[in-house]
């Protein structure tokens, strides 16, 4: 009994992943098309004539900060440096208990100012409003804490742009980025509604984004390493061809551009979830799909800025474990769009796929974990059949990733050679080096989902020199 | 291959008697044993055929990075382009005329014609203004950036003429006209006659950096019956001055749409100056939140000229107006310069009351911390 429950078992699994495998080789074809159009899409464009004409639209771009005081400087430093025309830059501090307001007043010169603005989205109570006496641009909003999307809201009530920019406050961005993001924009604002573009990750981002493009180190550590590359598995073999094929399901929080009359339409940042942007993005398909409107959304393959990443296993799986509370929190939310016609490809293939792949993964990881190991200890399985098998996911995941290393390399040519060949060797060993603390970060992350958890479990950031 | 199916080489490591291979009959599929086996195969032959495509395919891939990498490195480091041979010309030619299927067919056809403008052939123009048509604005897109690259007379009207007929992004269209040398002003004014409303827009919006030109027409165009061409023709003679420009631009502070109220107020502020302050001042209790902070700019433009007109609305039945006129007199440093020179004058105390609490604390502290600035002056 106990032989075919185990036999049935490791079929499903082995089905399990060799659909969800299928599925990302797929994606992996559409995103070089996709990636190579954008390539050649970016080589006729001309940023200095974009960034100089007075017809590109300007941007309110807002960073909602929460305990920050370590990287918010750099962060809006890099903002006000952006080449672009015309854009303001709102940094709302989100009731802190630490320095971060005190940073930014000193680095800044802040003053405190009235501004009499619209209330077009419920906040938190806004204590105060400062402006740069050295950058005209800046103005940072001082709220009571409400959570990262009521510190958005606070900022699109400020905004005075008809797009906006939602940033990470741990984010320090390219002096392109949002010549960049909004290079798709200016040519059809009508339809494009929301646009989000490629972002690396590193333990310290200045250090990064200081060395010319070419240059770029990436961090020797392999635990940040993996990071990196699963980044870029995630942007440039999903997001990409998810974008090419209509539905991009997550504008990222750390760059997300959106069209505030869409933001207003939809009411803006939903506090009711674990984390906004996924939901954001859900919204607005469904709402655009189910009123038969024609709108697009972009993931870009541009590298638009690097962000910190958690530096230790216990700060990764506290991310990890809340991006898949709220990925389980918006597939379940919006399951009246999974496989209805109605709702095009995000119906049909995009929620299907994120339920897939995402939302079934941890219980069919935990599955497949349990049940080789019993059949292994019950003399059921072949261990070296088992050893086998974890060799061919190892290296198909190396594929995987060499894809997605190759299609940023085409796309930027921003790293080191040598850097990328580490990245190329490092990249079988995923599975058995950096995969488990996936797993363990997903499996926790779908029970804190049952137990109705909606808490952000913020980590601390990484220790930097001063700024 | 068959006998690495049949994996002698894994059996012959384990301490297991070397079992039958998988059953070829349904009828070996009831047994435990025969089931084990069966899932133990399929799981090994999986395994097997993911490992011949996954492993070749991460070598060849890593390769391809590398090599791929180093290649461009070689080709980057000495960027100078090699002339173009006649035959490689005439297959680009080809390309670029050809009418590609595909979205990538489309862009290699931009490509070669990107590689054709940098070699200045001769059938250059011929090729753009064909790309200028293509279905994908996208493409045509490309074009108009080609186009602008070139900039010699007979893009400009190309680039004039897609304009009217909307080849493209017109908003690149206009980027590209813009940065131009030669100037294509001249050219520009045929196009505040056109019948289509959109094109009229484009003209007027383009004029602006022409302050010689087509004044009578563009101040004609501020009665336009489409309120975005009458928007253009105001933000444009926003730039101008003159008396009829001043009539022309102050009528439009009451217009229907509120957009076109937007430019007006800023256009006025611009031309008119101190005089425009009280009706500039009146679109603080505009309807339209746009408007009003359109009013705020021109009038912290004015900066001490506005101060009269601003403290006459600090009771103004509105509360938008009041609080507007209070955060203006705020901008232009009044309220400091009170704050700091008297702090108890009834007329600050007026501006609080407008302002509200946090307006006051927000003065004080600014005061608590600040020198008396520089050229500011009361009213």
């Amino acid at each position: 009994m106990i032989e075919t429950f185990l036999g049935v078992t490791v079929l499903v699994c082995l089905g399990y992943l060799l659909l969800t495998n299928l599925s990302y080789a797929a994606l992996v074809l559409v995103a070089f098309v996709e990636n190579g159009v954008r390539r050649h899409e970016g080589a006729s464009q001309d940023f200095d004539v974009l960034g100089e004409s007075r017809f590109t639209i300007p941007v309110s771009v807002i960073v909602a900060a929460y305990n920050e005081e370590t990287a918010i400087v750099s962060t809006v430093e890099s903002l006000l440096d952006l080449d672009y025309p015309e854009f303001e830059v709102i940094a709302v501090n989100d009731g802190s208990s630490d320095g971060t307001l005190a940073r930014l007043v000193d680095a800044f010169e802040l003053e405190p100012y009235e501004l009499f603005v619209r209330h077009v989205f419920p906040t938190e109570h806004v204590r105060a409003i400062y402006r740069g006496r050295s950058h005209p641009n800046l103005v940072v909003v001082d709220k009571e804490n409400g959570g990262k999307s009521d510190a958005l809201n606070a900022g699109l009530n400020v905004a005075k742009f008809r797009y906006v920019c939602g940033v990470d406050a741990d984010t320090v961005f390219d002096r392109e980025a949002l010549l960049k993001g909004m290079r798709r924009v200016v040519e059809d604002p009508a339809r494009i509604v929301g646009v989000t573009s490629h972002l690396t990750i590193a333990e310290n981002p200045e250090s990064v984004m200081s060395a010319p493009a070419g240059r770029r180190p990436i961090d020797r550590r392999p635990f940040m390493a993996y990071q990196h590359l699963d980044y870029l598995r995630a942007f440039f073999n999903n997001r990409l061809a998810w974008s090419r094929l209509g539905f991009m399901l997550c504008a990222v929080g750390a760059f997300q551009i959106w069209r505030r009359d869409v933001l207003e339409e939809v009411g803006g940042y939903s506090r009711t979830f674990t984390c906004e942007d996924i939901e954001l993005t859900f919204r607005v398909h469904e709402k655009f799909l189910r009123e038969g409107r024609d709108y697009e959304i972009h993931c870009l393959p541009d590298n638009v800025g690097t962000t910190e990443g958690p530096d230790t296993v216990r700060k990764l799986v506290s991310q990890r474990e809340r991006w898949q509370r709220v990925i389980n929190e918006t597939v379940w939310h919006y399951r009246r769009m999974w496989f209805r016609k109605r709702y095009g490809s995000v119906g049909l293939v995009g929620a299907p796929f994120y339920l897939l792949t995402e939302v079934l993964a941890p219980v069919v990881e935990l599955l497949a974990i349990a049940t080789f190991a019993l059949a292994v200890l019950l003399g059921l399985f072949d261990p070296a059949v088992f050893a086998v098998m974890l060799v061919a996911i190892a290296f198909l995941t190396g594929a995987l990733t060499a894809c997605a290393i190759l299609l940023d390399d085409l796309q930027s040519r921003t790293y080191r050679v040598r850097d990328l060949a580490r990245m190329l060797l490092l990249a079988p060993l995923d599975l058995v080096l950096y995969r488990p603390i996936i797993v363990w970060a997903r499996l926790l992350g779908s029970w804190r989902f049952l137990r109705g958890d909606k808490a952000w479990h913020k980590f601390e950031r990484n220790v930097r020199a001063p700024a | 291959m068959g006998q690495v199916l049949g994996r002698p080489w894994l059996r012959d490591c384990g301490d297991r008697e070397p079992t039958p291979r998988i059953p070829r009959s349904r009828e070996g599929w009831g047994h435990a044993d025969d089931d084990d086996e069966v899932v133990d195969d399929l799981v090994l032959r999986v395994a097997l055929v993911v490992l011949a495509i996954s492993v070749p395919a991460w070598a060849v891939l890593s390769v391809f990075v590398v090599v791929g990498r180093l290649r461009y490195e070689r080709l980057h480091r000495n960027p100078s382009e090699r002339p173009l041979r006649k035959r490689e010309a005439e297959r680009l030619v080809r390309r670029v005329a050809g009418r590609p299927r595909t979205e990538w067919g489309r862009w290699r056809r931009v490509t070669a014609l990107q590689r054709l403008e940098r070699a200045r052939h001769p059938a250059v123009p011929r090729l753009l203004r064909r790309v200028l048509h293509d279905p994908d604005p996208k493409i045509a897109t490309a074009a108009i950036r080609t186009l602008g690259d070139v900039g010699d007379d007979w893009a400009i009207d190309l680039l004039v003429d897609a304009l009217r007929d909307g080849d493209g992004a017109r908003s690149r269209i206009a980027s590209e006209l813009e940065r131009l040398a030669p100037a294509p002003g001249p050219k520009l004014v045929a196009l505040l006659r056109d019948r289509n409303p959109v094109v009229r827009f484009w003209g007027a919006t383009l004029l602006r950096p022409y302050p010689d030109l087509a004044e009578a027409t563009l101040i004609e165009l501020t009665w336009d019956s489409d309120p975005n061409v009458r928007a253009a023709a105001v933000e444009t003679l926003g730039t101008r001055h003159g008396s009829a420009v001043e009539t022309a631009l102050s009528a439009r502070l009451d217009d229907s749409e509120w957009f076109v109220r937007v430019h007006a107020a800023r256009a006025v502020g611009h031309v008119v100056g101190a005089e425009a302050a009280p009706s500039i001042t009146r679109l603080l209790s505009d309807n339209r939140w746009w408007v009003r902070t359109a009013a705020k700019d021109a009038l912290r433009g004015m900066a001490a000229d506005a101060v009269p007109s601003l403290l006459a609305t600090l009771t103004h039945e509105d509360p938008f107006a009041r609080n507007g006129a209070a955060e203006v007199l705020q901008d232009v440093g009044f309220v400091d310069f009170l704050a700091l020179d008297n702090p108890r004058s009834p007329l600050l105390e007026r501006i609080y009351a407008a302002g509200g609490e946090r307006f006051r604390e927000a003065a004080v502290a600014r005061a608590a911390v600040a020198e008396p600035k520089a050229g500011v002056r009361a009213a």
